[in-house]
């Protein structure tokens, strides 16, 4: 099967394409326009912008917390289904297949779910595969556990951790390793109420700092493409700050990634003591060449907090709207599902002019990345308005114009003028995303590449523009016409193959028996449980 | 061997299969009654959307009311791997169904290994729960039902005075006083939502200052692996049904299949169960299709079909409240019945107008 699509301006900036031009498809792969062959397919991009397919590397998609708010929330899904677009929750896309409806026709086409247990990754996959079009990838959960923290404690070789963590993301087959708060869900099982990142771990005398480090330096001995993926201790204290700003430097230029910067960007200042503190954390950021940051943005709305950061989920209990939660103590994580309604008021709007400070003050569009940490800040629904503020600093000025005049004092937002360009948009959210996840078939337009394409059509509304792709292929195939899915089908969950230590294997089989009084085999599964063929997709480790 | 049955009489398979199409399109109000693995959940849902079918777990009183504290209140749970490695107070909130009491006495045969070690003491709440062989518990009592037990109890903790005194209570403020994690046991089949809604407030009171949670064990396994797919597919948990436009929705209510069944609003019963005793002859006028495990027609039913059963004559995955997760599990005997979920496939290809199951 031959495609063309057909004179739309092209913006790849992998291969410094950008301008009027064609892009030929032959079945999977971009290729070279054939000098004598005629297209089996023409698509018209005349007036359309042409990128790679989106890649987002923080949404939570699928899995144990995830489900759980599902479970919590089901008048949620009663609002929306009946009146899709009539009510504020009509933008919460709940189930997998409408996952994969919404993501795929804002032209996204690779989704990173940031937070999956080991302990549930069968869960987690099943989930991934159920929904439709887009290809998914996991980041495997570790810093709280038991086995991690002590080998740590007892000193144990760097290559045994390495055998660990290449164990765990082998078999709850991940992409790569994300740590959230470090030892706070341990600590808080033993009635630790707050935890910073030199704390330690009562029991194992084990700082977070600690877990951090040894963690970062097993990604990156393992060749795993995406530095370690941290989510900081305090997240949405006021003075987290401090706590963002000792990770950063705690990465000592070995590469870092730290989730959703807006939350740990409260500054103290003012009368309310809650400021912006965005300015700093983006100076310190562009300082830190060794750092990439997601930024989980917030917009206004009802939202539902879903995080493995079991301590900040239990405090933030009391914010519940509407007033019910779950908290759970997992086996070596946990996680908690907090309703909470974002409304522009004082606190609201800071949170609001934070996230947007952070993009447009951070320089490099290769370093930041587009999150809302979806559903945290907002639903990924809400991706093409966030567009539009970036692009259109008229479409900042009008959302200002009814917000808390004192918070935004508290803020440099109303003084920035930059407005992200299209080329800008698409480092951001395809070039960067594949370079930042190893993933070297896509996030570009270049002959070979896997052909997942976005097709936009220009247009004064920005959000407009980004909401509803003209087209969309994935892996060369058509997909959404119009803003529409036109065909069903099903993508695959990327995840790295890391050969196990067999010693270690017989090290976990006896560890999970005696404490666990269970053989390793109930935590692991074939990919034939996940019930669909080829439901994986490899991706190859750095050597 | 046999293994379809339209009317009483042997069939092919696929003669079986078309039978439940037709009867399925020709019904005004499925209702769907599942017992089955997860897979078997998917094909039933995606089979419901079809046909615009109410979909409940079989007997699923017990696990609706599991589900509504859930969708009503939420709550704070753990983990059984958790729960056996740190609890070093057990309180069994209510009486457990045998499935679990392997998992009690495994627990009161090993100690806390995580933070302080020490032993493990075991506390029961209600006059009708009883420990399970071989576990020593000390049982809370106020003389009336497990809801007024644990108020009882909750007041107490909270030093305010209850007109009913709770027998063994300064044993338990003692052992809680001491305690590091407390961990209280409740399934929905002996607790009712008052039972869990004020279970919850307590572990809520006790998690100001100290840490306690709580450890669902459910009423059906199978139950509560169903709820978590339904969740994940529809947006909801069972007790949901679908529009004839596909359109899902949730009414514990509404869609509560036994009710719909008693008070005659469904016209067609699909029930897909491992043991077919569990069923009940419809009335006459009633379309019953039975998915199955045996080799015997079903007395009643039009459409019958054997299926085998998950982790036994096939591999499947299921809740596993040893894990609190789902889990794979590989056949004991792999034999030649197809599972729920192929039969249910098999019968949604059969549908007029058939498309690719969305799920």
């Amino acid at each position: 099967m031959l495609t063309r699509i057909a004179g739309g301006d092209i913006v790849d900036p992998v291969n410094g394409r950008s301008g009027k031009g064609d892009l030929w498809i032959e079945d999977e792969t971009i290729v070279t326009a054939p000098a004598d062959r005629a297209p089996d397919l023409t698509l018209d991009a005349s007036g359309c912008v042409v990128m790679a397919g989106a890649i987002d590397i923080h949404s939570h998609i699928g899995g144990g917390n995830v489900n759980t708010a599902r479970l919590l929330l089901p008048e949620f899904h009663k609002a929306h289904a009946p009146r899709p677009g009539a009510t504020p929750l009509a933008r919460l896309g709940w189930t997998t297949h409408e996952t994969g409806r919404l993501y795929a026709q804002m032209g996204f086409t690779t989704v990173v779910e940031p937070a999956m247990s080991p302990a549930a990754a069968l869960h987690t996959h099943l989930e991934l595969a159920d929904i439709p079009i887009i290809d998914k990838a996991t980041l495997a959960i570790l810093g709280n556990d038991d086995f991690l923290l002590s080998m740590i404690r007892d000193e144990a070789s760097a290559g045994m951790v390495e055998d660990y963590v290449a164990w765990t993301v082998a078999s709850s087959r991940a992409l790569g390793v994300k740590v959230i708060n470090a030892g706070a869900a341990a600590s808080f099982k033993e009635n630790v109420r707050s935890f910073s990142f030199d704390d330690e771990v009562p029991f194992y005398g084990v700082s977070s700092r600690c877990i951090v480090k040894t963690l970062q330096a097993a990604v990156g001995a393992l060749g795993i493409p995406h530095p370690l993926h941290v989510h900081c201790n305090n997240l949405g204290i006021p003075g987290a700050p401090d706590t963002a700003a000792e990770t950063m430097a705690a990465a000592q230029g070995l590469p870092l990634h730290l989730a959703h910067l807006q939350f740990y960007s409260y500054g103290t200042e003012g009368r309310r003591g809650f400021s912006s503190a965005a300015a700093r954390m983006a100076e310190r950021v562009n300082a830190t060449p060794e750092i990439t940051v997601d930024v989980g943005q917030v917009m206004f709305g009802q939202t539902v907090t879903v995080s493995s950061d079991v301590l900040r989920q239990f405090s933030a209990r009391a914010q519940a709207r509407p007033k019910k939660s779950v908290i759970v103590d997992g086996v070596a994580d946990g996680g908690g599902v907090v309703p909470f309604d974002y409304r522009a008021d004082f606190f609201g709007s800071l949170q609001w002019a934070i996230g947007l400070e952070l993009f447009l003050l951070i320089d490099d569009p290769w370093r930041v990345f587009f999150t809302t940490d979806h559903p945290n800040g907002a639903p990924f629904t809400a991706y093409p308005e966030i567009f539009s503020l970036l692009m259109s600093r008229e479409a900042r000025a009008k959302v200002m114009e009814g917000l808390s005049k004192r918070a935004l004092a508290l803020s440099t937002l109303p003084g920035l003028t930059r407005e992200y360009t299209l080329e800008d948009i698409a480092v951001m959210t395809r070039a960067a995303p594949a370079k930042l996840l190893g993933l070297k078939d896509r996030g570009h337009l270049g002959v070979g590449a896997l052909a997942d394409v976005a097709v936009y059509r220009k247009g004064e509304d920005i959000a407009a523009m980004f909401r509803r792709a003209a087209f969309v292929l994935k892996n060369g195939a058509l997909v959404v016409e119009d803003g529409t899915v036109t065909d069903w089908r099903w993508g695959k969950a990327l995840r790295l193959k890391p050969e196990p230590d067999k010693a270690m294997v017989k090290r976990l089989e006896a560890w999970h028996q005696q404490r666990y009084g269970l053989p390793l085999d109930a935590l692991v599964f074939p990919d034939s449980a996940i019930g669909r063929e080829e439901p994986f997709g490899e991706v190859e480790c750095n050597r | 061997m046999a293994v379809a049955w339209v009317d009483g009489r042997n069939v092919p398979v696929a003669d079986a299969a078309d039978k439940a199409a037709e009867l399925l399109s020709a019904s005004f109000c499925p209702v769907f009654s599942l017992d089955t693995d997860v897979h078997g959940t998917r094909a039933a849902i995606a089979l419901a959307r079809r046909v615009g079918a109410a979909y409940d777990q079989l007997d699923g009183a017990a696990t609706a009311r599991e589900t509504a504290q859930v969708t009503d209140k939420g709550g704070l749970f753990i983990a059984p791997g958790e729960a056996r490695r740190r609890a070093d107070l057990i309180v069994l909130v209510g009486a457990l169904p045998a499935a679990h009491h392997d998992l009690i006495a495994e627990l009161a045969a090993t100690r806390p290994d995580l933070g302080r070690r020490g032993e493990r003491r075991f506390f029961l709440i209600g006059t009708e729960a009883k420990a399970p062989a071989g576990v020593k518990a000390v049982r809370l009592s106020c003389g009336e039902g497990l809801e007024a037990a644990l108020a009882a109890l909750r007041a107490l903790l909270a030093g305010r005075r209850t007109a009913l005194p709770l027998r063994n209570f300064e044993a338990f403020a003692g052992a809680l006083a001491e305690a590091r994690f407390a961990v209280f046991t409740f399934c929905g089949q002996s607790a009712g939502t008052l039972a869990l809604a004020m279970l919850q407030g307590l572990i809520a009171d006790i998690n100001r200052s100290r840490r306690a949670s709580a450890l669902h064990l459910p009423a059906s396994g199978n139950g509560w692996g169903s709820t978590l797919a339904s969740a994940w597919t529809t947006g909801f948990p069972l007790r949901a049904g679908f529009s004839g436009a596909g359109e899902a929705d949730f009414d514990p209510w509404r869609f509560d299949v036994a009710r719909m069944l008693a008070e005659g609003e469904a016209d067609l019963h699909l029930v897909v169960a491992g043991n077919p005793k569990r069923i009940a002859t419809p009335p006459a006028a009633m379309p019953l299709i039975v998915l199955a495990g045996g080799a015997r027609p079903v007395a009643g039913a039009a459409v019958a079909i054997a299926v085998g059963a998950p982790g036994v004559d096939h591999d499947a995955v299921v809740y596993s409240s040893r894990t609190g997760t789902l889990a794979a599990v590989r056949a004991e005997r792999p034999g030649v019945l197809p599972s729920a979920a192929a039969v249910l496939r098999m019968i949604a290809e059969r549908l007029p107008q058939s498309e690719a199951p969305p799920c």
